[in-house]
């Protein structure tokens, strides 16, 4: 097993745990409305950074260039 | 009663830097010594204003004491020991003499009274930065200090303009809070940016601190761009176009550093991305976000000196500077890879982390404010440092393919400066009250809420899922990602463009009278517009910049 696969598998363990931390979640305390609903960070956060990285790629089809372009 | 100029805290390390070109040898102990006495000053002396004697007699005020200027100042002085005790093996008096001098120009900025003041001082601190760039002695280090020089010296052209249009209208020079209301603010505002590495010249930052040697690198991160965020902060807090800018240096942060493949340029890009927090929490300009950013700034300072002390003894090690070129390093150097990962922790905002305490005042201050979008953003940037430095910079670093690299970890100062720094972001985590009392203004604010604490573990656990997913796309390659510098870093392109265009042209229409070589001739002229260009574009840009500013006072 190489280390990725590790780290996925400790990562899912860890995610696993995750619901229980609304334990010590506020909901009257909440910022605005939308973070009301319960799993809104978590879903939030893996939609913003796939989205991330979608961008990245596709500005790298433009503007990546060989390593030796300006010498 | 003491003159306040010999309360000020730069002072020993002016003297210090002097010293250093006296005595070669001793260049490490006189760097120590005169930063201790400095940080004695200013605990002792400085910031007992009853010590100080206040002078308002002559027109330059060149000290003014701020309860935000000693917070800067005395993490400045911290960071400055710190890479002093990780330089100790570098083998450059002339890089130790400078950083001194870079350290002691950003000083006095902080503690200077009146706009003039701080211009002397701004450009000094330009010209001591790229002489530590410089003194890496490599071909690479000269070019990208080039370019750097005449970015900065651009800046402070725009913002001289602005402050001679300030004397100008209000015949007041004293350093206070700025309206955005006339022309010669905006260019004291831009002038400042530029400096933060705002947009579209935030490329500078990628592209000239990792040219450093491995010790000069982490001075250059800590102190321009904060110095500019300490003066934004006293000058133009609360101008909500600072947000936008702050947001889009948020994003371009994390975008490039997602696309680079050199360990300290992703780090780089990295300063651009926390910068852009800082920026949008004075743009919010509330009491908690003023405090935030200041808190950030400290933070800041220290946890990016540790990541790159790490990178910086990886390169010491190893001598490979690339993603593709290093990996499986925890084995090796296990007290580096340890400090990294802290370093990356509090970068990331990890709870009981420097970045989590200051981190969270920022946000917290836009959702006092009701501004939902920049929430929403501010948060898409918080999972998006956990991608690009958090789990980017330790995973193809230590972790990743094992190179099977034959090393130690580095020699033992280097660990000594990096357990210290891991050591103060984790306290300053775990007992944030220490630093909250150092703020500019009062805090009640309580960073351990099940709330924040909860909400950012979710982003940061699922963001690193959303990593390793797609771990297979985020494979580096031997590539650059272009950027603005495009467009003035290759001259000779236009040129070759422009001269290709014209030879082909009267190679055309006299085609056949060929005892003429054109293109010889070409060539001739293109190598002798080539060493003029960088004088030339200089003279151009001061010829610009005046004409405008004739134009706009004409009336």
């Amino acid at each position: 097993m190489n280390d990725r696969n590790k780290i996925i598998y400790i990562l899912i363990v860890l995610i696993n745990i995750t619901p229980y931390l609304y334990v010590f979640y506020d909901f009257k305390k909440v910022s605005f409305n939308i973070d009301n609903a319960i799993g809104f960070y978590p879903i939030f956060g893996f939609i913003a950074c796939i989205a991330l990285i979608i961008i990245a790629k596709c500005l790298a089809l433009i503007l990546k260039k060989e390593d030796t372009y300006y010498d | 009663m003491i003159n306040n100029l010999f309360a000020h805290p730069a002072l020993p390390l002016v003297i210090g830097s002097l010293l250093i070109f006296l005595f070669k040898e001793k260049s490490n102990h006189i760097s120590i010594i005169s930063i201790l006495i400095s940080l004695f000053i200013l605990i002792f002396i400085t910031s007992n204003v009853d010590y100080v004697y206040m002078s308002n007699i002559t027109a330059i005020n060149y000290f003014s004491y701020s309860k935000l200027a000693y917070l800067f100042c005395l993490v400045f002085l911290i960071m400055g020991l710190i890479g002093k005790l990780f330089s100790i093996y570098r083998d450059s008096y002339k890089e130790k003499a400078m950083v001194l001098l870079y350290i002691s120009s950003a000083i006095f900025v902080l503690f200077s009274g009146d706009f003039l003041t701080l211009y002397i001082f701004w450009e000094i601190m330009a010209i001591a930065s790229t002489m530590v760039i410089w003194s890496n002695n490599s071909r690479e280090s000269f070019s990208a200090g080039n370019r750097y020089l005449v970015m900065h010296l651009l800046g402070g052209m725009i913002l001289l303009l602005g402050i001679i249009g300030l004397y100008v209208d209000t015949n007041d020079l004293q350093i206070r809070l700025l309206n955005l209301d006339t022309w010669y603010n905006w260019m004291i505002l831009v002038g400042f940016l530029l400096n933060a590495g705002a947009p579209p010249f935030s490329q500078w930052i990628p592209d000239a601190y990792p040219e450093g040697s491995y010790s000069s690198t982490v001075f250059l991160s800590a102190y321009t761009t904060k110095t500019s965020v300490f003066i934004l902060i006293v000058t133009f807090a609360g101008s909500h176009v600072l947000m936008l800018i702050g947001i889009y240096m948020i994003m371009y942060g994390i975008v490039y550093a997602l696309l680079e493949n050199d360990i300290r340029r992703i780090l780089a890009y990295s300063i651009v991305n926390q910068v852009g927090f800082m920026i949008v929490g004075i743009g919010i300009g509330t009491e908690l976000s003023i405090n935030g950013t200041a808190a950030h700034a400290f933070s800041h300072i220290l946890y990016k000196g540790l990541l790159l002390m790490s990178a910086g003894s990886v390169i010491y090690m190893i001598n490979k500077r690339k993603c593709t070129d290093v990996g499986g390093l925890y084995k090796t150097m296990p007290i580096t890879a340890i400090c990294g990962i802290v370093g990356a922790l509090a970068i990331s905002a990890f709870p009981l982390t420097s970045g989590f305490i200051s981190k969270s005042m920022i946000v917290d201050a836009s959702i006092h404010e009701g501004m939902e979008l920049i929430w929403l953003m501010l948060l898409v940037g918080s999972a998006g440092v956990f991608l690009h430095a958090g789990i980017k910079f330790p995973w193809f670093v230590f972790f990743h393919k094992d190179k099977k690299i034959i090393t130690t970890d580095p020699p033992k100062y280097m660990k000594y400066a990096m357990i210290i720094t891991s050591g103060i972001c984790i306290f300053i985590g775990v007992w944030p009250e220490l630093l909250y009392s150092i703020l500019p203004y009062s805090v009640s604010f309580i960073p351990y809420t099940g709330n924040h604490v909860a909400s950012q573990l979710h982003i940061l656990l699922f963001s690193a899922l959303a990593f390793f997913i797609s771990l297979k796309y985020l494979e580096r390659t031997l590539t650059i990602t272009l950027d603005i510098d495009f467009l003035y870093r290759d001259k000779i392109k236009y040129i070759k463009i422009l001269v290709n265009f014209m030879s082909n042209m009267t190679a055309r229409s006299i085609n056949y009278i060929s005892f003429i070589n054109l293109r010889k001739n070409f060539n001739s002229i293109e190598n002798y517009l080539m060493k003029q260009t960088t004088v030339s574009v200089m003279l151009i840009i001061i010829l610009i910049t005046f004409t405008v500013s004739l134009i706009m006072n004409i009336s």
